[in-house]
């Protein structure tokens, strides 16, 4: 008897592992070329979209009312998969791979993917009120190779935030408006002892090319200027000279080069840090927390000029696959509802993508700082598919910069930049 | 008519048809001699189809699950692949290549032979003291051993997760106990400083590691007979002389056993690497398990087919080491005979 039930459970993994590898395996992995023409195959009636976790609150609370809300409208089913960021890149990476893409895709990056023509750019999908409606620059950003592909779903925008009982401690009667009163000020902080850290510099591998935005922004920095790259540029160079200068001076909190973004937020929230780059869902935490008294400011600039953001949006791309357009452009004509895209972005706690978002927003008193730069912010040159490579190669090396010679480092990334990442 | 006696005698000889059509095994033809062997055999031999039929759901799932990945995996080492994931074209032997004359593979296999030695190294002999201690009677015994378990019960993730908020610099408990028994005046930064990071990770190896390591122990110093100890102890042998010369030498499978697979537990182990590493950029602190992950998926070069050309070479190391333990296995087999 007890063979009998052993070879039961041996058959019942053997049939669960059979049924693994198929999944795994899908139709194969073709070459290039395999995602499709769009107009082929029977229609669908079901697409899928995979979605990144913003919150775990909310997010997934969304779109479940939103599928529920796009079928009732529209007939189509909406299946969602809602994936973490830590994850996403894994499993968008693995469904190409297998050539399962999904129809929908959220994701913080899209010129990759235009350039291996597995997307639909507006024209098919996108319908012509929506594309007006859509904030310029983030058209402008979504743009590859003259169609628009990367569609904003959310947008956030950096800020300057201080420490409000640290300033006041340290004798700082408002936040600095050029480096050198930042400078000036975080020296003051850190005087102060017990642990306080004048600036929360985050250059560790999650995210730095946003913190290194914010900075070569303000000092009259980009990376690539009409289609050129400029990250070694004699302003960049400076921009992370002085970043490396806050560092040696012991300005910051500890190592720098290897400090991620949630654990400078992490010290801002515990209330020893004076400044920190920050943006609406930190702001969100704080307020829910109301453990540190906090003030919201443009960037400073390096010459007192006029502050600069930098501006963040992720993407929903559409997925060249037989049959599925118009289900796709149903998906899309709904989401830019000013109900439905405007509930998600006000629950996410972030920035609206539309100019009709922007004037919904516009009572919201806390956002005004954010909203008053959004339509001027300066992204990352998402448009450029070799930037996908670039902002990986940044994340990795930036940090080294602190230890060793900035101009070397970016030296080493133009370098990178110009073979195409 | 000699042929005819010959088959009838043959039948009745052999009246398991099972048997008749089965292997030309001598031994079951002679049922003269009453082996106890030979019968063994007989009752287990089966038609070669039922055996199959039997076979089958451990072969699915060997075909499913260990060749179809294999092949896949070795598929994909031989494509060229787009950032997005998305196969291009066929990359022949070139994945392997960029793998060899990556800068940092120097860097990957050191700490890999460090990281495995390293915890492998010390959990055995932390191990070998804590499963002496644990052997002897003494009260609370049972609560002892069940806390030993519990870091093998809690998840890797879970595990690494606590000790990056332990070690954390600003507010890390190991960090405020360090100072405030005035040890050290500023905090370690046990995960960001390159000269701790590997310490610091090896700890964490350690401490889960251990676990299994005492368990295998206590069941090795439980197989000890006590008249041997008793005869050393009335010859006169010290303790130590008797540790030394009896006790190890007879924990030698038990010892083998656990050294065997642990440097695969080890070495395979991606979890804490990942988890403790992941502040720091680059390769500095990587093994060849998180090194090919990050080819795949975070760094600048984001290649699958690269990643699984690392793959391939990661499961040639393993298999060298899994051979070894075959080998052990066998001469378990023969020196229990």
């Amino acid at each position: 008897m007890r063979s009998m039930k052993n070879s039961v459970v041996v058959a019942g993994l053997a049939i669960a592992g059979l049924a693994l590898g198929a999944c795994g395996g899908g139709t194969g992995a073709g070459n290039a070329g395999g995602a499709g023409g769009s107009t082929g195959g029977e229609e669908v009636k079901t697409i899928k979209l995979v979605a990144a976790e913003y919150s775990k609150d909310h997010t997934k609370a969304f779109w479940d009312a939103f599928a529920k809300a796009y079928k009732e409208k529209t007939g189509y089913t909406l299946e969602v998969q809602v994936v973490s960021w830590d994850n996403i890149d894994q499993q968008s990476s693995t469904m190409i791979q297998n050539n399962q893409a999904p129809d929908i895709l959220n994701l913080n990056a899209y010129a990759s993917y235009a350039k291996d023509g597995l997307l639909y750019d507006s024209d098919a999908v996108l319908p012509a009120s929506v594309k007006s409606d859509i904030l310029d620059t983030f058209v402008k950003y979504g743009t590859y190779d003259g169609k628009f592909y990367g569609f904003p779903d959310l947008s956030s925008a950096r800020a300057f935030f201080y420490n409000k009982a640290l300033f006041k401690q340290a004798g700082i009667n408002e936040p600095p408006k050029t480096w050198a009163e930042l400078e000036a000020d975080a020296k003051k902080i850190t005087a102060l002892g017990g642990g306080n850290v004048g600036y929360a510099l985050p250059l560790g591998p999650e995210e730095s090319q946003g913190e290194f935005s914010m900075w070569l922004f303000n000092n009259g920095g980009t990376w690539k200027d009409g289609g050129k790259w400029t990250i070694n540029s004699d302003k960049n160079v400076e921009t992370l000279a002085f970043l490396k200068k806050l560092t040696d001076a012991k300005l910051t909190q500890n190592n720098p080069a290897r400090t991620n973004r949630a654990d400078a937020f992490d010290l801002f929230k515990s209330g020893k840090a004076g400044m920190v780059i920050g943006f609406s869902p930190l702001a969100a935490d704080l307020d829910k927390d109301k453990k540190v008294d906090y003030g919201v400011a443009p960037f400073p600039t390096n010459d007192g000029s006029e502050s600069k953001t930098f501006g963040v949006t992720d993407y929903l791309m559409a997925f060249k696959k037989p049959g599925n357009e118009k289900a796709v452009k149903a998906f899309y004509e709904l989401y830019y509802q000013p109900d439905q895209v405007n509930t998600f972005i006000k629950a996410e706690g972030f920035l609206p993508v539309t100019k009709s978002g922007v004037e919904a927003f516009a009572g919201e008193t806390k956002l005004k700082v954010y909203l008053d730069t959004l339509p001027n912010a300066q992204l990352t040159p998402t448009d450029d598919p070799t930037w996908d490579k670039v902002k990986l190669a940044v994340q990795q090396n930036l940090g080294a910069a602190m230890t060793g010679d900035p101009k070397a480092v970016l030296d080493k990334l133009q370098q990178t930049a110009e073979n195409g990442g | 008519m000699r042929f005819a006696s010959a088959m009838t005698e043959r039948t009745t000889v052999t009246p398991d048809p099972a048997a008749a059509a089965g292997s030309g095994d001598p031994g079951s033809r002679m049922p003269s001699r009453p082996s106890r062997r030979r019968r063994a055999g007989r009752i287990g031999q089966v038609h070669p189809l039922v055996a199959l039929l039997w076979l089958a759901p451990a072969l699915a799932l060997i075909l499913g699950v260990v060749l179809y990945p294999a092949i896949k995996l070795f598929d994909a080492s031989r494509g060229e692949y787009s950032i997005t994931g998305l196969r291009k074209g066929d990359a022949g032997w070139d994945n392997y290549a960029k793998v060899l004359a990556h800068p940092d593979l120097g860097t990957v296999l050191l700490n890999t032979v460090v990281w495995v030695v390293a915890v492998v190294a010390v959990t055995i002999v932390i191990g070998l003291a804590l499963a002496q201690f644990l052997v002897k009677p003494f009260p609370g015994r049972r609560f002892v051993r069940w806390a030993v378990i519990i870091p093998w019960a809690a998840s890797l993730i879970i595990t690494s997760q606590l000790f990056v908020l332990l070690y954390d610099y600003n507010y890390g408990i190991i960090n405020h106990v360090l100072q405030g028994l005035h040890l050290i005046s500023t905090p370690i930064d046990f995960l960001g400083n390159d000269s701790w990071t590997m310490f610091s990770m090896v700890v964490v190896g350690v401490f889960v590691s251990l676990p299994f390591t005492i368990f295998v122990f206590i069941a090795g110093l439980g197989a000890i007979p006590d008249d041997v100890m008793e005869a050393a102890t009335v010859d006169g042998a010290s303790p130590w002389q008797r540790y030394w010369n009896i006790t190890l030498p007879l924990m030698r499978p038990a010892l083998m056993i656990a050294t065997v697979l642990n440097v695969i537990y080890v070495f395979n182990s991606f979890p804490i690497i990942y988890t403790l590493n992941d502040r720091n950029p680059g390769y500095l602190h990587d093994t060849t398990i998180t090194f090919m992950y990050k080819l795949a998926f975070k760094s600048q070069e984001k290649d699958v087919g690269m990643s699984a050309a690392a793959g391939i070479f990661n499961v040639l190391l393993i298999l060298v080491v899994v051979a070894i333990y075959l080998k052990i296995i066998n001469w378990r087999e023969e020196t229990s005979r």
